[in-house]
């Protein structure tokens, strides 16, 4: 069964440009230049339900813009969704009791009041039975271990207690489609795991249709089982994470400095020394290499011919970039106007 | 609706402090300044009436309009409406199954009806002690027309907050709107002071309901069928500003571009 469905869905923006100045201020007053800005273009979307969609791009993508529209959080400037056979933008109350998004930089419960006085509220917003609302509550509380924190005063806890807090929130009606924007955005790594194995043990248990966004590859392997790249308000691929991984291949930076510039050109070799993984030009001192993460030790006992070192620093490329060479490889592009096959 | 009004009065019982300043200290400090006013208004004429009422009852009156102001005017929720609908906190009220009018409107008859009952008492305490002219079998009636008048404070605060959509940041049309008030309903001075034609209109607006009404009524300055006018008037109002502040709520609902999220 179809859960999510979108035809040539479309959002865009208008932003005020201002000069710089306080003139320009002063003219601003009955003047102002006005900025179109598509952040979502057509877009169409095939979701089954019990899908987990992990849904990737980088900042200002329209990730978010299509979670917002999909929750009917915003309306859309151009065609047209149906989640759960609802328009969102129609904020149906049976649509929105069956529905629940959770946007990772936002409090959605109440800051003045401890979480369990939220939950009741809520309760009764989704005419819930109290006793089974409690049980609900107690029983997300010990998966993610943080019975003791639902007296406390929400504005009082850490930020990873509070999204454990508003994913209790978010999950206590059992909705059958879930937004999650950014769950873990923030937290340090025990907060991290924590929520992701809890999130990996519901979707398993509750089977709920999922979208995910994430900027931490982990949340989205661990979860999902369609991935959506989006670019530039444009759906760039969509498949599953593992031909996503084999296709987007792994790699990392390299930097190190010579006590010495080094005296002469050196061309680096992969391991079976059929390719050249890169090249270090004459009077080098300082080096920044991008090299597949399996040629490492090959491009570092080259280095180390060439001279000694005295700094070695290796760092993960940055998921924007691996997005971006993904997208230059034209592999796996699918085009934003044609509905993927599912 | 009920849950919002709980869920008012849970939020303003852990700011005991505030509460306290909100429902006593402010209404109070108000109505020692109007009958200040009033006071120096006496000595220095040397008039023992005005309009056929003697200076008991306006003290009476003074002090019962800054309570009853308190209770009829919304700044505290308006505010928040505004900053909702600025910052996108809103967005936690538009994903589930209640309106924002519903959302806001139960939290405001929530905190008002907690004012009241913390407020009223000492109005009924000084009006009381010192003998100053008031029925409180009127009371009950008085106050339904106040909180009725809410919903039409309410509808006011709905266009404000909806103006955020277009404009972002209307603070200060709070600010206007509220001083506005304060001379339209009563709160200043009894509204019948006022010269014609100047009089006639302001009795006859909907916002007479907020504090002249009422409060006339309580310190018998009016009768029973002015109170029945304002319900009369107050109902108009709902008809005529309801329909523009959900044509701009909705105008704006498409504008909205859920901000900061």
């Amino acid at each position: 069964m179809v859960n999510i469905e979108t035809t040539d869905l479309t959002r865009s923006y208008e932003t005020y440009q201002k000069a710089e100045g306080l003139l320009k201020s002063i003219e601003g007053l009955w003047a102002r230049k006005v900025d179109h800005k598509v952040a979502l273009h057509p877009t169409n979307l095939r979701i089954e339900s019990g899908q987990i969609i992990g849904l990737v791009g980088s900042n200002g993508a329209g990730k978010t813009t299509l979670l917002k529209l999909l929750s009917g959080l915003i309306h859309p400037s151009g065609g047209s969704a149906k989640v759960l056979g609802y328009s969102p933008t129609s904020r149906d109350p049976d649509f929105l009791r069956r529905i629940s998004i959770l946007l990772g930089q936002k409090n959605q419960l109440w800051w003045d009041l401890p979480p369990v006085d939220s939950y009741d509220l809520l309760g009764k917003i989704y005419e819930l039975d109290r006793a089974k609302a409690r049980e609900r509550v107690q029983e997300l509380a010990e998966l993610l271990d943080c019975t003791r924190l639902l007296r406390t005063q929400l504005r009082r806890l850490s930020l990873g207690e509070r999204m454990k807090m508003e994913i209790i929130g978010a999950l206590l009606h059992q909705p059958e489609v879930l937004f999650l924007d950014e769950p873990t955005i923030g937290l340090d790594i025990v907060a991290q795991t924590t929520i992701r194995e809890f999130l990996a043990r519901y979707v398993q248990e509750r089977k709920p249709t999922l979208i995910l966004t994430s900027h931490y590859m982990d949340d989205i392997s661990l979860l999902a089982d369609r991935l959506l790249l989006i670019s530039k308000g444009q759906i760039v691929y969509d498949g599953s994470v593992d031909e996503f991984t084999a296709k987007s291949e792994a790699r990392q930076t390299l930097s190190f400095k010579f006590f010495n510039p080094t005296a002469t050109e050196l061309s680096i070799l992969s391991e079976d020394g059929s390719t050249e993984v890169c090249k270090l030009p004459a009077e080098s001192r300082s080096v920044q290499i991008e090299v597949p993460a399996a040629s490492i030790a090959s491009v570092l006992q080259a280095a180390m011919s060439a001279g000694p070192i005295h700094e070695i620093k290796i760092e993960e490329v940055e998921f924007e970039d691996v997005i971006h060479k993904f997208m230059q490889q034209d592999v796996g592009v699918r085009a934003a106007s044609r509905t993927p096959t599912v | 609706m009920l849950a919002c009004a709980r869920l008012a009065a849970l939020q303003q019982f852990e700011y005991r402090f505030n509460l306290v300043a909100d429902t006593l200290i402010q209404p109070t400090i108000v109505g020692l300044v109007e009958i200040t006013l009033w006071l120096a208004f006496f000595s220095s004429t040397g008039q023992v009436e005005l309009m056929g009422f003697g200076k008991e009852h306006y003290l009476a009156y003074a002090f019962w309009a800054a309570f009853v102001a308190r209770i009829s005017t919304s700044w505290m929720y308006e505010t928040q409406m505004i900053e909702d609908v600025e910052t996108g906190t809103i967005n936690s009220v538009l994903v589930r199954p209640i309106s924002f009018f519903e959302y806001y409107l139960g939290q405001l008859m929530g905190y008002k009806a907690l004012t009241t009952v913390i407020s009223m008492v000492v109005p009924i305490a000084i009006c009381l002690s010192i003998s100053l002219p008031v029925d409180l079998l009127r009371l009950p009636l008085a106050l339904t027309l106040v909180f009725y008048y809410l919903i039409l404070v309410h509808i006011l605060s709905m266009i404000i907050a909806s103006l955020g959509f277009f404009f972002t940041r209307i603070h200060h049309l709070t600010v206007a709107k509220n001083i506005t008030l304060w001379m339209l309903t009563g709160e200043f001075f009894p509204l019948d002071l006022a010269p014609e034609p100047f009089r006639s209109a302001l009795v006859a607006l909907p916002f007479s309901s907020a504090v002249y009404r009422p409060v006339g009524y309580l310190t018998g300055r009016l009768d029973a069928s002015a109170v029945l006018e304002g319900f009369l008037s107050v109902t108009i109002g709902i008809l005529v500003l309801g329909p523009l502040a959900a044509w701009l709520w909705l105008k704006g609902r498409r504008r909205y571009s859920g901000t900061g999220a």
